[in-house]
């Protein structure tokens, strides 16, 4: 597939690349392939070919990212979409050994699950045919060409798309795909180039020829490749389409006759799908962590927005809250032709049941009953998840560690600051983050200090408690991994409670023996 | 270096005996406000257990939908203390008199030497596990946070840390605060203009600790405790009352110290120090 000017659509047009040292076709359209060019020649052996062929450089980092941008737009028929792994593979390096993918059209290729997805369209086949028309019919109006197969496997669809003759055949019907591959050349079971090669010599030249041959010598001489591939092609093994995307569980779509752009019309189509999904929610008994809408504009992109909550969620007023902040981000272009709510992250349901008066008094330790959480969503959606905390207890002699900083879904165990209060002496009520060395002075080296300078003023020590001795945890590994060797003894502090002549109170500490102990100041005390 | 010393001002000690006249207007005045706060939803006060105190407040304590103010004070020697380790302990202190329900704490990171509140020593006021922590770069996303904080059912109280001051948005949390009966404190590490529209707003320094003659120990922490501003409340005979407080960490009790000349707050320590 390939947009490109009114005039390469006549003539013998191919895109170049440098690679192995001279400049090699990487691209061709039509034209150019039926007279006999193919991907990876020489650009000279090209030209002697065909002498007037119409050449552009080849940017293959714009290309993979025209193929990411139709693989989001193709989102709206289904969510497994994938890019096809040996299109996209012809723009990396090693491209040799990926298999010639001739045919029609170009290379690139993508791959949508469309199982039960057709009924969108229509009833059964009708609307699986509807859905491919739909397809083509809206990638041409963006100006691009593609051929579009559909078959019972991604196998046969591939080699459809790309080797198929007639139009009609393009849609292969139910079980049909062993009558309608036998015909195609075996270039269309993707095969690795020596393979395809040895095939071609054997006199191998279509599917067909393939089907009466016995499997064991088959997979004896060519090894497991070709059974393989015949085998995914047909049906007989599975070949699953991984997604370029997490395909969501939950979503619900809804398609506008005329483009819609006015941000009140977005908000109320993301209120309609909000209420549809929720009520998926409520029968799969799960809430959501996340959801996320699309923009699907008239111009062929998509824009996208997420929300996340710290909790399962499926309170449509609430979530369409949490949407409020993020609609207006969204940038419906030339106007929006389909609009699809997802929820990529669900979890159990916790909370409480829906229509059902409260029974009983369950135990209400947590914030969910409150507005809390509901708050930290609102909170977290406009200053980052990181910034919307909690206090975390653990059990540590350090007083940095003490304290952590936590998401709120975390739960704090009832009454474990309490208890981790009561064990350890007076505590400041600021910790600097990181200590301030300052400057000590005191009578002997072990003595408590007597005065300390920070911030260039001097604070005389009027009274002192203290120390309060706190030894490293040799049991956790040094920032560089280690851990401490057995016969060194841990670094210790000394903590003192020094409060100065103008009624300051600090928190100071002694670091390292005492030879080379070193002050810093770590908190202020209430 | 600002100097600022609140004690420059010579304490009214003796104010003499206000006429008749400027009395009852005074009793006018407090009428009139009374009737104008009566219409006010969610009005409650919650008493600071500090009967000096709580003789002067409005109803008997501190109004839960109020804006109320905590600035840390000048030490006494006048100098700007670089930290308000006195002034969050009295804050956490009031925050622990409103129970039950989420205190959302939002506070601005002050770069290299960021100290946050320490959850151990929080732990003496009230369970840190109530906290709700909210960090931001910007002083409107600050104040935003605080008042989303006062909309929310569940939320016992709303406490913003920030240097800055700005008018608007105290107003706007003092309406907020007014409308769902939620306390919002300011917390001001340093003293700032007065222009906000709190209810009330306290000065906090440290002040020297009991000491026991011939021991070099530390004894209870103590807050000079001044209450610059007393909207609504009961007029104090002097122009700025002020306590002496003690808090008591073993028996997680604050108490005002009794001082010689009650009127005169800190003159005997400041003699002490003098000498």
């Amino acid at each position: 597939m390939r947009a490109g000017e009114k005039d390469w659509r006549a003539r013998a047009a191919a895109t170049v690349v440098w690679r192995d040292g001279c400049p090699r076709l990487a691209a061709l359209n039509p034209q150019a392939r039926t007279t006999g060019l193919s991907v990876h020649m020489r650009l000279a052996d090209a030209r002697a070919l065909v002498p007037d062929l119409v050449t552009a450089d080849g940017e293959p980092e714009a290309d993979r990212k025209l193929i990411e941008a139709l693989a989001g737009w193709c989102d709206r028929y289904t969510p497994w979409v994938a890019v096809d792994p040996l299109g996209s593979a012809l723009a990396e390096e090693d491209a040799t050994q990926v298999c010639s993918a001739g045919g029609f059209g170009g290379d690139a290729g993508l791959l949508l699950d469309v199982t039960g997805c057709g009924h969108l369209y229509g009833k059964e086949e009708a609307g699986e045919r509807t859905l491919l028309a739909d397809l083509v019919e809206r990638l041409a109006r963006h100006d691009f060409t593609c051929r579009a197969a559909m078959a019972d496997t991604a196998g046969a669809a591939w080699a459809l798309a790309r080797y198929g003759e007639k139009q009609a055949d393009l849609f292969c019907p139910r079980n049909g795909q062993r009558d309608a591959l036998a015909p195609l050349p075996v270039d269309g079971l993707r095969l690795d180039p020596p393979i395809l090669e040895t095939f071609l010599k054997l006199g191998l030249r279509r599917i067909g020829d393939l089907y009466p041959l016995p499997r064991a010598p088959l997979s004896r001489r060519f090894g497991e490749q070709p059974l393989t591939r015949l085998d995914q092609m047909l049906g007989r093994v599975d070949e699953p389409i991984e997604p370029r995307r997490p395909p969501p569980a939950f979503r619900s779509r809804i398609s506008f006759a005329e483009p819609i752009g006015r941000s009140e019309d977005i908000a109320a189509a993301t209120s309609r799908l909000l209420a549809a999904l929720c009520k998926q929610f409520e029968q799969a008994s799960v809430g959501a962590r996340k959801l996320e809408v699309a923009l699907y504009r008239v111009d062929g992109s998509v824009d996208r927005t997420a929300i996340g909550t710290s909790r399962p969620n499926r309170d449509n007023p609430k979530l369409m809250k949490l949407f409020e902040d993020r609609l207006g981000e969204l940038d419906p272009g030339f106007g929006v032709e389909l609009m699809i709510l997802s929820a990529p992250e669900v979890e159990e349901w916790t909370g409480a049941q829906d229509h059902l008066p409260e029974t009983g008094t369950p135990a209400k330790s947590s914030w969910h009953e409150d507005g809390t959480i509901d708050l930290a969503d609102r909170l977290a959606i406009r200053l980052g998840v990181e910034n919307v905390t909690r206090l975390m207890p653990h059990d540590s002699h350090l007083p940095d560690r003490v304290q952590t900083n936590a998401p709120l879904a975390t739960p704090v165990q009832a009454g474990a600051w309490a208890r981790i209060a009561a064990m350890k002496g007076t505590r400041p009520t600021r910790l600097l983050q990181k200590p301030e060395p300052i400057d000590v002075t005191a009578l002997l080296p072990d003595d408590p200090p007597r005065q300390f300078q920070w911030h260039r003023h001097t604070h005389r020590i009027v009274s002192v408690e203290g120390p309060e001795r706190v030894a490293d945890e040799w049991w956790r590994p040094r920032p560089g991994g280690r851990l401490m060797p057995a016969n060194i003894v841990p670094p210790v502090r000394d903590y003192y409670r020094v409060e100065d002549n103008d009624g300051g109170r600090f928190w100071l500490f002694r670091d390292g023996s005492l030879n080379t102990a070193k002050w810093y100041l770590h908190g202020f005390c209430a | 270096m600002p100097v600022i010393s609140p004690k420059d001002v010579a304490p009214p000690a003796s104010r003499p005996p206000t006429s008749k006249l400027s009395a009852g207007l005074r009793e006018q005045v407090r009428r009139l406000e009374r009737a104008h706060t009566a219409q006010r939803a969610g009005r409650s006060a919650v008493p600071l257990d500090l009967p000096e105190i709580d003789a002067l407040l409005p109803d008997g304590g501190l109004l839960a939908g109020a804006l109320h103010e905590i600035e840390a004070g000048p030490a006494p020697s006048g100098r700007v203390a670089p930290h308000d380790g006195a002034a969050l302990g009295f804050a956490a202190a009031i925050l622990g008199r409103f129970t039950p329900g989420t205190i959302l704490w939002c506070r601005q990171p002050s770069g290299v030497f960021d100290a946050p509140p320490y959850a151990p020593a929080l732990a003496a006021w009230f369970d840190p596990a109530r906290l709700l922590m909210v960090t931001t770069r910007r002083e409107e996303d600050l104040f935003w946070a605080m008042e989303e904080g006062l909309r929310t059912p569940g939320i016992a109280a709303v406490l913003g840390e920030t240097r800055a001051a700005d008018s608007t948005a105290g107003r706007r949390l003092s309406l907020a605060a007014e409308k769902n009966g939620v306390p919002a404190l300011l917390l001001r590490p340093q003293p700032a203009p007065p222009q906000s529209v709190c209810t009330t707003r306290w000065r906090v320094a440290s002040a020297p600790s009991p000491k026991v003659a011939g021991i070099e120990m530390l004894g209870a922490a103590r807050w000079q405790v001044e209450l610059r501003r007393n909207r609504f409340g009961t007029p104090s005979c002097e122009e700025m009352p002020s306590w002496l407080l003690e808090w008591n960490d073993e028996a997680h009790h604050l108490a005002v110290v009794s001082q010689a000349r009650p009127g005169s707050a800190g003159a005997g320590w400041r003699e002490r120090l003098a000498g």
